[in-house]
């Protein structure tokens, strides 16, 4: 072994990059071969991801699909005289796109067996009116929860038919002249409502399920930030004494492990955005770069809250543990975790708590990125999000800075 | 002179823990702060170290003022913690690759000098282990790893041996002398007065936050009156013997229980050979004799009138 003394005092003046990669980079190592938070931070989110998936996805997909209504026609001589009506029906049970209607003309027996059975959805009987006669509202032989949108389009189809067979014979009766000019005019479509898209997206509730999933693991974040904050204070833990002992600057300490815990809080949201996105191709708009964005404010605000905890409080880690675990399940409860409808109570009934809590801030930023076509609501909600960050951060380093202490 | 302590005076609320405590560390010594537990050497060591506020004293360290910003001084120190401080998450080698970093920015250097500490504590096999696998010797003999890899001209250990076993304890106290033999100068502490003995060449006796005395050991138990004190197996002694024992010259007391005599001498030499000859001359047949010299116990004794690890 070489001479002990003739090293000493080699390493002069530290270059403060050197320090920083070294102290990140073992930093990183300790934060992901840490499992039971890495279980914590990034597993336990994949869990619930794919619970919400499974409880709530294809609800989703059930709204979203539409196939023909099947209904009945109950066979007679005045629905095989009306001859207008039964071209109306075969051109909306014609196979395709815009099929609107299953359609068998039976017997009334054979039709009253078929709805009790749930294999139609409504009746109708053409006498001389036209009726429609529909089944309370059941669960299906199939276990699809029926919410009445069909029997409501049935219903609302044939109002409108009668509607306007009632204006046409009204007018030809009074005006033989104008068949030909009415005949167009049926034929043209007039809306008086404007429906403005605010994005490309479709509004979908269950959405924000998993937008508070993402914020509740951004705000994750807070694990690496406590464990951050035990490992440099010397009145906390043996290591943080140990390393005050070190020529190192305690900011530049701070600093490099707080973006090491940024990075893995951030790789964690983004491991989760891509298993929303690919393997359960949860839509969660295109603004790619806007949606990493929040993650990212999302994380720092996460780390920065954990940080705060770590400095605030002199009491065991456990117990911090414990404090932030409730805290951030009461503030993603608060965001709509779950509960969807949460964040709008709050919105309406304790509307401050909505600008201060970052779990619906978060929230409320993916919302107004898959909602909305402008960014106003967007910015607001990451500007809030990132004065608090500065507010934690600031106030943690104001614990931090100090470097003497009363007692350890 | 390394390190120079004058006046320190720490409150813990109420509590004085260092009360105007004094000491002098010289260059390339191994100095030795003895005392029981709770009587101020970790307070003193946070103090040096400028983690703890101290109410009064002054403190210098390589001739400076010792503070949190005084990076050329902690540069050249380095500190063994009475608790293991390494991190969990990281193997062996990582440990002191970590804590070298911290003050070596020369990567070759550095690899060159953990490799060094990690055959001086004799930790090859490990290397790869993450703490939790290292036994309580090899987790300390980690400890200390992590705090000479830079080569220090200051090591400070605080109380290092502290639940290890023989084998590294023997190995942690023979590292430590190679240390100061390549010109490291030492501070330890411990409560253990066989280490102290065995290792430092000066020490300081402390109690309640106070310097109780200060020498080498030699000088330490000069102060006291006591000398060796020597232990004989004696089937039978008759009073009168047990009496004329104690007018030997030197003999300080003498008793006589369960078959053994035990005679303290307050100074003198060669006091075993006159209590051997006295027997003889008295025909006394005696079994297995034992003679053991003053301790630094003994001198905590004498001046607290309580044993060291009361």
């Amino acid at each position: 072994m070489s001479s002990w003394r003739s090293q000493a005092n080699i390493c002069g003046t530290k270059g403060v990059v050197n320090v920083f990669v070294h102290v990140f980079c073992y930093r990183l190592k300790c934060l992901v071969r840490n499992k039971e938070q890495v279980f914590w931070t990034l597993l336990y989110p994949l869990l619930m991801a794919t619970l919400f998936f499974f409880a709530f996805g294809h609800i989703t997909l059930e709204y979203e699909q539409f196939s023909p209504i099947p209904v009945a026609v109950v066979e007679s001589n005045a629905f095989r005289q009306d001859v207008t009506f039964q071209q109306v029906l075969n051109n909306l049970s014609q196979p395709g796109e815009k099929q609107l209607l299953e359609l068998v003309v039976v017997p009334q027996a054979k039709a009253e067996e078929l709805l009790a059975s749930g294999d139609i959805d409504g009746i109708i009987t053409v006498d001389e009116t036209i009726r429609l006669t529909v089944s309370q509202l059941r669960q299906s032989q199939t276990d699809k929860l029926q919410s009445g949108l069909n029997q409501s389009i049935l219903k609302a189809f044939l109002d409108e038919y009668a509607q306007n067979t009632m204006t046409v014979k009204r007018i030809l009766a009074q005006n033989p002249a104008a068949q030909e000019q009415l005949i167009a005019q049926l034929n043209v479509k007039h809306s008086y409502t404007k429906q403005i898209s605010y994005s490309d997206a479709e509004p979908n509730t269950m959405l924000n399920y998993f937008f508070s999933l993402i914020a509740m693991t951004c705000l994750y974040g807070a694990f690496w930030g406590l464990r951050n904050t035990t490992d440099v204070q010397a009145d906390i833990s043996d290591l943080g004494a140990r390393r005050s002992v070190a020529p190192t600057h305690k900011l530049q300490t701070v600093v490099c492990e707080a973006a090491a815990a940024l990075v893995v809080s951030f790789g964690e949201v983004l491991l989760l955005l891509v298993y929303l996105a690919l393997p359960l191709r949860i839509d969660l708009g295109n603004q790619v770069g806007y949606i990493l964005l929040t993650c990212f404010v999302g994380c720092l605000t996460g780390v920065a809250f954990g940080t705060y905890v770590g400095t605030f409080f002199r009491k065991s880690e456990g117990l911090k543990v414990a404090i932030l675990i409730a805290v951030i399940m009461l503030l993603s409860f608060l965001s709509g975790l779950m509960y969807v409808n949460m964040r709008d109570i709050v919105a309406r009934k304790l509307p401050f708590l909505s600008f201060v809590n970052p779990a619906t801030l978060i929230t409320d930023a993916f919302y107004s990125l898959y909602v909305y076509a402008n960014h106003t609501r967007f910015f607001i909600n990451i500007g809030l999000l990132s004065a608090i960050a500065v507010i934690l951060c600031m106030a943690s380093f104001v614990r931090l800075r100090r470097e003497k202490y009363a007692s350890l | 002179m390394i390190i120079q302590v004058q006046n320190l005076v720490k409150r813990y609320g109420d509590l004085l823990a260092l009360d105007h405590f004094n000491f002098q560390v010289n260059d390339g010594e191994v100095f030795g702060l003895l005392g029981p537990n709770g009587s101020g050497k970790t307070t003193a060591i946070n103090c040096i170290l400028s983690l703890l506020k101290y109410d009064k004293g002054t403190i210098e360290v390589f001739g400076r003022p010792m503070a949190p910003d005084a990076y050329e001084s902690k540069r050249n120190i380095g500190i063994v913690m009475q608790n293991v401080a390494v991190f969990m998450e990281l193997r062996v080698e990582e440990n002191i690759d970590y804590f070298c970093g911290l003050y070596v920015e020369d990567n070759k250097v550095r690899k060159q000098l953990v490799e060094e500490a990690i055959e001086f504590v004799g930790l090859g096999e490990f290397r790869k282990f993450y703490p939790k696998k290292l036994s309580g010797g090899l987790l300390r003999r980690l400890n200390i790893a992590c705090g000479i890899a830079h080569k220090p001209k200051l090591l400070i250990l605080d109380e290092p041996t502290v639940a290890v076993d023989p084998q590294s304890r023997n190995r942690i106290l023979e590292g430590i002398r190679n240390l100061n033999q390549q010109g490291t100068t030492i501070v330890y502490t411990s409560h253990y007065m066989e280490e102290i003995e065995q290792l430092c060449s000066r020490i300081v006796i402390m109690d309640k936050g106070k310097t109780l005395a200060t020498g080498t050991k030699e000088e330490l138990k000069a102060m006291i009156n006591a000398g060796e004190t020597v232990s004989v197996e004696l089937y039978v002694l008759r009073p009168e013997d047990l009496a004329r024992i104690r007018q030997l010259p030197h003999v300080m007391g003498a008793r006589y229980e369960n078959s053994r005599l035990t005679v303290r001498y307050g100074g003198g030499k060669h006091n075993l050979i006159g209590l051997l000859d006295y027997l003889k001359s008295q025909e006394l047949s005696f079994g297995q004799v034992y003679s053991e010299q003053p301790t630094l116990n003994d001198v905590f004794l004498e001046i607290t009138g309580k044993h060291l690890r009361d």
